[in-house]
């Protein structure tokens, strides 16, 4: 026997090794997405993918576009903070198509956020109904422009 | 005694034969690989989803922070972000949503000066909050927590996640990517906040993405879109504006985090937090 021959179990255990490591990287060469790993461990085609959904919030900006006047109205009073789309809903396809109307909300939308409750912080005002005036809020107040009457 | 004679179709597998079949397999297996790249696996082939206006990850810091001392409890944020994301709308889908706090005043003689903690938080407050059952004279404080994913620096789901289908964006913001997540809700497990869910429809885990299709466009996300009190705050850590909204808010208030010892390093700021909050 000469001194340095791999035994033959060996060399088949070479071999095997050699086979199972080539199949695991051509098969991961295939499977591995094209994006995998440019950020981190994961394939980063997925965002873009998840930023191509489409918004249905368009945003005061895009209103105060069309609706400069109630803008203004709105930036005068208490509701300034507010967003066009806190009442009036999701905007972005009457934006793309001014036939689609948005709701006109009606007044149980104020005591959502008015009506007295003691979690509410004491900054904000807050009625109760059963105490109050009547419950057509908008009898006596203007949203755009609550101090107002209308 | 004479074995049954073997039938001229079976032929015993001897190592010839087995090597044989074995070589067939491997090369059908890999005449399948290809196949399937060109079909379902072509996704990648197709072309790769652009960002909107050639919008860069790496360059920006996304972060919200929360007023508590601002939420009035109107929860138009679990209504808006119900709509905006298509999140499913029964009770327990919710990627953003608020809790009430109730502290009872203690009892006389007890030496406690707050009495026990009622978290509620009905359909995740998107109808609004009715009155609490309790009595106002029996509590100490109430308020509103809004609740999202704490955008956490070592965040345990993307850890759980044993196939990389979510990931802390370069951005900062935690995404779940859709086509690769297998629904095994070890995310869903691992995150100590209880900020995912995982779809009904899709079978796929869920989750708060700062509405990344809407930042990634330049728009906010539809929560900070619609509340009304300010509660919150959104803004670009890395390129703040000018008039940053959220510079000013770390500026001026005293800001903590939720749960801070489990060291999930959360990056969502809350402002006006009791200890009670968890």
């Amino acid at each position: 026997m000469r001194p340095h021959r791999i035994p033959p179990q060996i060399l088949r255990l070479i071999l095997l090794t050699l086979a199972i490591v080539g199949v695991y990287s051509v098969a991961r060469y295939f499977l591995t997405p094209a994006s995998f790993g440019r950020y981190g461990w994961y394939r980063a085609a997925a965002l873009g993918e998840i930023a191509a959904y489409p918004p249905d919030y368009a945003g005061k900006a895009a209103c105060a576009q069309c609706h400069k006047d109630k803008a203004e109205q709105i930036a005068k009073g208490p509701h300034k903070a507010l967003s066009c789309e806190s009442c009036h809903g999701p905007g972005m396809a009457h934006v793309g198509n001014p036939d689609v109307k948005l709701v006109k909300p009606a007044a149980p939308l104020c005591l959502r956020c008015h009506e007295a409750n003691p979690s509410r912080p004491e900054w904000l005002k807050q009625v109760t109904l059963a105490d109050h005036y009547g419950e057509n809020c908008l009898e006596c107040h203007v949203p755009h422009q609550p101090n107002e009457a209308p | 005694m004479k074995s049954p004679p073997t039938p001229a179709h079976v032929q015993p597998l001897n190592r010839r034969r087995w090597l044989a079949v074995l070589g067939s397999s491997l090369a059908g297996l890999f005449s399948l690989v290809p196949s399937r790249r060109a079909e379902g696996g072509g996704r990648e082939r197709q072309k790769e989803a652009a960002m909107p206006d050639g919008y860069d990850p790496t360059r920006h810091r996304w972060l919200m922070a929360l007023d508590i001392n601002r939420c009035i409890g109107c929860a138009l944020c679990v209504a808006a972000c119900k709509t905006e994301n298509k999140v499913p709308p029964e009770p327990t889908y919710f990627r953003t949503w608020i809790e009430r706090y109730i502290i009872r005043k203690p009892g006389p003689g007890s030496g406690e000066l707050r009495g026990s903690t009622i978290v509620d938080s009905p359909n995740g407050g998107r109808d609004g909050f009715p009155p609490s059952a309790i009595p106002r004279d029996q509590i100490l404080r109430s308020f509103f927590v809004p609740k999202l994913c704490n955008l956490c620096e070592q965040s345990p789901c993307t850890q759980a996640c044993p196939v990389g289908a979510t990931f802390q964006a370069p951005d900062g913001v935690v995404l779940v990517d859709p086509h690769y997540c297998i629904g095994c809700g070890f995310c869903i497990q691992s995150c100590p906040y209880g900020c995912r869910f995982l779809n009904p429809n899709t079978r796929t885990a869920e989750k708060c993405t700062l509405c990344y299709h809407r930042i990634t466009r330049g728009l906010k996300p539809a929560c900070v879109e619609v509340c009304p009190g300010g509660a919150r705050i959104f803004g670009d850590a890395m390129h703040p504006l000018p008039d940053d909204p959220l510079s000013e808010f770390v500026a001026k208030n005293k800001v903590q985090t939720l749960k801070p010892y489990l060291g999930t390093g959360p990056r969502v700021l809350y402002a006006g937090m009791d200890k009670e909050v968890r």
